[in-house]
């Protein structure tokens, strides 16, 4: 009995041993199931398109359209274009595609379906869906959110001048002729760069209320940030001063500090540093009589006194002890009334300033450079675009949706402002008025940045009182900066990259926030570890690439 | 052999009742597992979406590299190992011990209210296990803070505080896992035959006795074999776990930092499958040598109950 029933047991045990095995093999192989499938997905799509181009089924009001550009493309068959923005969905977002939709469907047989990934997350998710074997065709990017990475990885469908002429005619006409020549990466256009030209400057958005309480009168720079943030420290212990931290702005204070200290090198010396390389390998270049060292940030003299003071600045209790698991973004905690102090990009200030001073008019919000002297950066174009997925299944239509969605002025407007009437007034001369309602669909913040076009656009009347005042500063020192279009080719030193990754994310994260209780012992160790993980390698390897650049320009 | 059938189509045959139970879990295994194996060599590739996973050119071991290069494969290996070891102890011991209470347990309705208690958080998602976490440890507005605050004793800072995680790991897992596992030992202790109690009744034996003598010697099958199982992921870390309730915290990588963790972070802004996958092989890698000690060792000491 004892026998049979171990038997038994052994029975099953194998049966386990089987599966146990089968579980531990899968693990590696569950990873990439995903992008079998998505090869799957493009075998699919090349057997489908052939049958696309036949039939010719359209009603009364369709055809008349279509009569006009007898030549152009075939939109007989109707689709839907999922779009992908970055960002949370406006309340009113479904009712401004809706009038959007309603005209597409019109003019090219065609409706987007918005979809969103939040700004707290589209580090991870932009990738992801680029392997997931998802079905969409339509994505915001720049050179900033994975643009060269996705275009090497051939992610997105590439845009010819023939495909321009054909699909997106209004666009090949009115595109910058610079513009196009920066999109290309190794001679090939994969984003249509917005139609727009672009300060990128940074503000500080303060409490006007606690300004008068403790009487500070400006907080434009970071000397005036600091004595703000001061007296909130010490006398409203129920606010943080600034909540930065998040992956979006963990380094916005870090960058304020050392764009201020690298431009009064420059402006002093002869050494000029500037900025190079993708961001994690945290690289300048210094050049002196004409020579370029490519070297690490922690090599430079101003590095220690950046950090220095960001020391100063957190162990003063300036933002949060927890700053490092920070989630919420420091102008969402702005908005929360949780802080007293948020600081973003001088093109987001105009939406959030109109939807706070709505929501908390007693707060009284102020609005100030926080440039600090530093000349802004004029973008490349490519700071804002749009571009297709590589395996849409219908490229063609999705070329065609975005020249009407950058130039029809109706839909550009739709997409950008709202519809009119609701969530914003025409005012004449190339301004707007927002409406109560744009609390619900803020002027120029559904991600419409890629769609951009300066033949559209509209400023925002009465919204931030100087903010005419800061344009026209930022407008008349703005520089591009010097590697503003080099594009680095990582494919050398890919695994140095991914190790040096790893430390960007933890050890400089860190410092970039001050945290650090010994600051020469850590950055020492920041040092090390960048050299182990082959800093130098990819050092040598931008400096190579720098100098051919600087040769070929 | 005779007949000239083949020894397999003659098993086929004449157990197609059972071959016919086995085939829809042969079907889940291969389509599941085998099947998608063959993405194993992504990692001795540099992928592209264009050529695909088969398509695109091979580089050899190149993509294990960066895993090397910041020092930091057997830091992440160390804590993914012990981390895991933790968790099994702890957890199995807590499992084994509730469900012996349970089982004492005399009211139905209480037993049950427990069971069901018990089990919940096994449905609550890490990242709202996360959210707990911060929100009871925040240093500015966390409860415990607030608590500490309000008595008037100095707040903490768990954030910083490398020696407080591995606590707060253990915990979060016996949180959500405990309840799991218990149900499992509940009903193996339910499938005990109950004359064996009635005699220990009988013969004046206390309730300890009872449990020491019967109920453990009884449930130890299904011990080893929930060990052994669990022994094939301890390299597989919980990534949700480690990510979402440190909240990717830089502070304490050196005491939370496992292999899933450090490769999302390292490659975060980097998209290099091939990389990713290479890291996956490895895992597995361990694993399987793990699952082979592990074996080895269950079979010296209880050679019925060794998985092969």
């Amino acid at each position: 009995m004892f026998s049979k029933l171990s038997r038994k047991k052994r029975g099953i045990a194998s049966l386990l041993v089987l599966s146990l095995l089968l579980v531990t093999l899968c693990a590696c192989g569950t990873k990439d199931s995903a992008g079998t499938d998505s090869q799957a997905n493009t075998n699919a799509t090349s057997e489908k398109q052939p049958e696309t181009g036949t039939e010719e089924k359209q009603d009364g009001e369709q055809a008349q359209d279509t009569a006009s550009t007898e030549a152009g493309p075939d939109i007989s068959e109707e689709v839907t274009l999922v779009m992908y923005l970055i960002g949370d969905r406006p309340v009113d977002n479904d009712e401004v595609f809706a009038k959007i939709n309603e005209r597409l469907k019109a003019e090219i047989n065609a409706t987007i379906d918005v979809k969103f990934m939040s700004w707290s997350e589209y580090e991870q998710k932009y990738p992801l869906i680029f392997a997931s074997g998802e079905d969409w065709d339509i994505i915001y990017t720049a050179d900033w959110c994975f643009y060269n990475a996705q275009a090497t990885k051939q992610g997105f469908y590439e845009i010819t001048q023939e495909a321009l002429e054909t699909y997106a005619p209004m666009t090949a006409e009115t595109m910058y002729e610079e513009a196009w020549e920066q999109a290309k990466v190794d001679g090939k256009v994969y984003m249509l760069p917005m139609n727009y030209k672009e300060i990128t400057a940074y503000v500080y958005m303060a409490r006007g209320d606690l300004m008068d309480k403790y009487n500070i009168t400006s907080v434009s720079s970071l000397d005036e940030a600091e004595a703000y943030m001061d007296a909130i420290v010490k006398n409203e212990p129920s606010l943080i001063p600034i909540d930065v931290g998040s992956d979006y702005d963990k380094l916005f204070f870090y960058d304020r500090m050392w764009k201020k200290a690298n431009w009064e090198n420059n402006a002093a010396g002869n050494e000029i540093i500037s900025e190079i390389g993708p961001w994690q390998v945290m690289a300048s270049a210094s050049e002196v009589d004409g020579n370029l060292t490519v070297m690490g940030d922690f090599d430079q003299e101003t590095f220690y006194d950046v950090i220095t003071r960001l020391k100063d600045w957190r162990d003063r209790g300036f933002w949060s002890k927890n700053a490092v698991v920070n989630t919420q973004n420091n102008t969402e905690s702005f908005q929360a009334g949780k802080s007293a102090l948020a600081m973003m990009n001088g093109n987001t200030a105009k939406s959030v300033y109109a939807s706070v001073s709505a929501e908390h008019p007693e707060w009284d919000i102020r609005v100030f450079d926080a440039q600090d002297g530093v000349p802004p950066v004029l973008n490349s174009y490519l700071a804002n675009g749009m571009s297709i997925f590589s395996k849409s299944k219908h490229p063609e239509r999705a070329l065609m949706a975005l020249d009407y969605l950058r130039n029809d002025e109706e839909i550009n407007s739709l997409f950008c402002y709202g519809i009119e009437g609701k969530h914003w007034e025409d005012a004449g001369e190339g301004l707007l008025v927002s409406l109560p309602d744009s609390a619900n669909y803020a002027y120029d913040s559904n991600c419409n940045w890629g769609v951009r076009n300066d033949a559209n656009w509209r400023m925002i009347e009465g919204g931030i009182p100087n903010l005419a005042e800061l344009n026209s500063a930022w407008q008349e020192s703005a520089e591009s900066e010097r590697f503003q279009t080099f594009v680095f080719n990582d494919e050398s030193v890919k695994n140095e990259i991914a190790a040096l990754g790893e430390i960007f994310n933890t050890d400089y994260k860190l410092l970039g926030l001050g945290f650090t209780d010994d600051l020469d012992a850590d950055i020492e160790k920041l040092r090390e570890k960048m050299e182990a993980a082959g800093a130098q390698k990819v050092y040598e390897e931008i400096q190579k690439q720098a100098l051919a650049f600087l040769e070929a320009n | 052999m005779h007949n000239g059938k083949h020894p397999f189509l003659h098993d086929l045959h004449k157990n197609r009742t059972k071959w016919l139970m086995l085939l829809p879990a042969a079907i889940v295994v291969i389509l599941m597992c085998y099947i998608p194996m063959a993405g194993i060599v992504l990692a001795f590739k540099e992928y592209n979406y264009h050529d695909g996973v088969f398509g695109s050119p091979w580089v050899g071991f190149e993509n294990f590299q960066y895993f090397f290069k910041s020092g930091k494969a057997w830091l992440t290996t160390r804590n993914t190992i012990l981390y895991n070891l933790a968790f099994l102890c702890v957890n199995t011991f807590l499992q084994i011990a509730c469900a012996i209470m349970l089982s004492e347990l005399a009211g139905k309705v209480f037993k049950r209210i427990t069971q069901s208690a018990m089990f919940l958080p096994y449905f609550i998602s890490w990242v709202v296990v996360g959210a707990f976490v911060y929100n009871l440890f925040n240093y500015e507005f966390g409860a415990v803070n607030a608590f500490l605050k309000g008595i008037g004793a100095e707040p903490i800072d768990v954030y910083s505080n490398k020696s407080a995680w591995p606590v707060i790991l253990i915990v979060a897992s016996a949180f959500k896992n405990v309840g799991y596992g218990t149900v499992m030992y509940l009903a193996s202790i339910v499938n005990i035959d109950g004359e064996m109690f009635e005699a220990a009744d009988l013969d004046g034996a206390t309730m300890w006795q009872k449990i020491r003598y019967i109920t453990l010697p009884s449930i130890r099958p299904t011990i080893v074999i929930l060990f052994l199982l669990a022994i094939g992921t301890i390299m597989k870390g919980d990534f949700q776990m480690f990510w979402q309730v440190t909240g990717n915290n830089p502070m304490v990588l050196d005491v939370t930092d496992v292999i899933d963790t450090y490769v999302t972070r390292s490659l975060l802004t980097l998209q290099e499958f091939g990389m990713t996958s290479a890291a996956g092989l490895y895992q597995s890698g361990v694993s399987f040598v793990l699952v082979l000690i592990a074996n080895y060792i269950v079979k010296k000491v209880e050679p019925d109950y060794a998985l092969f």
